[in-house]
């Protein structure tokens, strides 16, 4: 392809003229192959990469909004705070239990979830569509941010926890994350619904 | 040689004219990583920046333009004065990939050229007095009822922000919508693990 036929078209001898050396005219094409498949290169790894994915969020209609029996020691309340704080408690008797600090990822809230699916499955066994019966109740306290929100529905795919809601936080857990977790003594918590 | 090199630049014509361009936002959004690898091509996309101002980027340009026309159609009452844009106006609103201001400033807005009018971006106003918001998110329902919803939120977006968009979406019927991440890989389901 990138040669250019320089043979003069018949030979010294005949040809009369005299000619200078002749001259190689082939061209390297390595460097524009490299350049090439280097240009290819960014563009498959730039167009596959910055696809973005999303995550499906299914949030309950208010007309579907039925009052179920849930069992208080099922129920396990993840609270998000400022800083990238995350807090949990469970209740007892109606009553809030001290909310515990933990941190994102495998060894903090996944782990705490996991062992509570498994006190729950051993509790109330095991049910055909949702597996394990336990409800996380995710709130968001003052200063969180959405990153931690997808973070935390992350963690729900993750443990494969199936029912789980977003719902308001009430002034009691916010007082009481405010007050380091301590409980403040007789105060009860009142579950929105 | 030549063959390998026929070959490249026919893989390097094809990738450039494939790849679409990064479309120009008003703000940079950095978005979270989650480990979903569901993929959304179209949506109406709802964006909310760091400071929990909200954008709306409808997916084609016929598709803004028939949702600018909606506006005026479906709340007479409150965006009546949208009917008396020019052709030219809503043809610049058609460019506009992501908009975010006040409907009342967008007469004026649509005047200028599409990179002025991302520079200028103030925010959709989405509280509960006057959700613009909700009467853009709904005006694209009108264009494509089966039009999936997408939020798309700065990792430091306060949840208060987003909650509220959620609010504006449950509030109009629209229970199911995605929320736009990068993927993060990493970590296996849990019963994967054990």
């Amino acid at each position: 392809m990138a040669e250019i036929d320089t043979s003069g078209g018949g030979g010294g001898k005949h040809g009369g003229k005299v000619r200078g050396k002749k001259l190689s005219t082939k061209v390297d094409l390595t460097p524009m192959v490299d350049l090439a498949f280097l240009l290819i290169t960014f563009f498959m790894l730039t167009t596959s990469l910055n696809k973005p994915k999303a995550m499906d969020l299914n949030m309950p209609k208010k007309l579907e909004e039925k009052k179920q029996d849930v069992k208080e020691s099922q129920v396990i309340n993840v609270l998000l705070a400022g800083g990238d704080s995350i807090w949990y408690y469970e209740t007892s008797e109606g009553k809030m239990t001290d909310m515990k600090e933990t941190s994102f990822g495998a060894s903090g809230i996944r782990d705490v979830i996991l062992k509570k699916q498994k006190h729950v499955d051993k509790q109330f066994g095991h049910d055909k569509t949702f597996g394990d019966k336990t409800i996380v109740l995710i709130k968001m306290a003052e200063g969180a941010k959405y990153k931690n929100m997808v973070d935390i529905l992350d963690e729900m795919d993750i443990t494969s926890t199936k029912i789980y809601a977003i719902q308001d936080i009430v002034p009691i857990e916010q007082e009481t994350i405010d007050n380091d977790g301590k409980v403040k003594a007789g105060e009860e918590i009142v579950h929105s619904k | 040689m030549t063959a390998m090199c026929d070959v490249s630049f026919l893989l390097l014509t094809f990738f450039i004219l494939t790849s679409k361009f990064k479309p120009t936002e008003p703000v940079a959004i950095d978005i979270p990583s989650s480990r979903s690898e569901i993929t959304v091509t179209d949506a109406i996309k709802i964006s909310v920046d760091k400071n929990g101002k909200a954008y709306v980027n409808y997916p084609s340009a016929p598709f803004r333009i028939q949702a600018l026309t909606n506006m005026a159609e479906k709340y007479p009452a409150k965006y009546g004065f949208l009917a008396n844009l020019t052709a030219k106006q809503k043809a610049t609103f058609g460019q506009v990939e992501t908009f975010g201001c006040d409907a009342k400033a967008l007469p004026d807005l649509l005047n200028k050229k599409p990179d002025e009018i991302d520079k200028l971006a103030t925010g959709i106003p989405m509280d509960s007095l006057d959700n613009q918001l909700g009467d853009w998110i709904m005006a694209g329902r009108y264009v494509d009822p089966k039009m999936r919803i997408a939020i798309k939120g700065d990792k430091l977006t306060d949840v208060k922000a987003v909650q509220q968009v959620i609010k504006t979406l449950t509030d109009r019927d629209i229970h199911t919508f995605n929320l736009i991440t990068t993927l993060a890989g990493g970590a296996k389901k849990a019963e994967e693990q054990n």
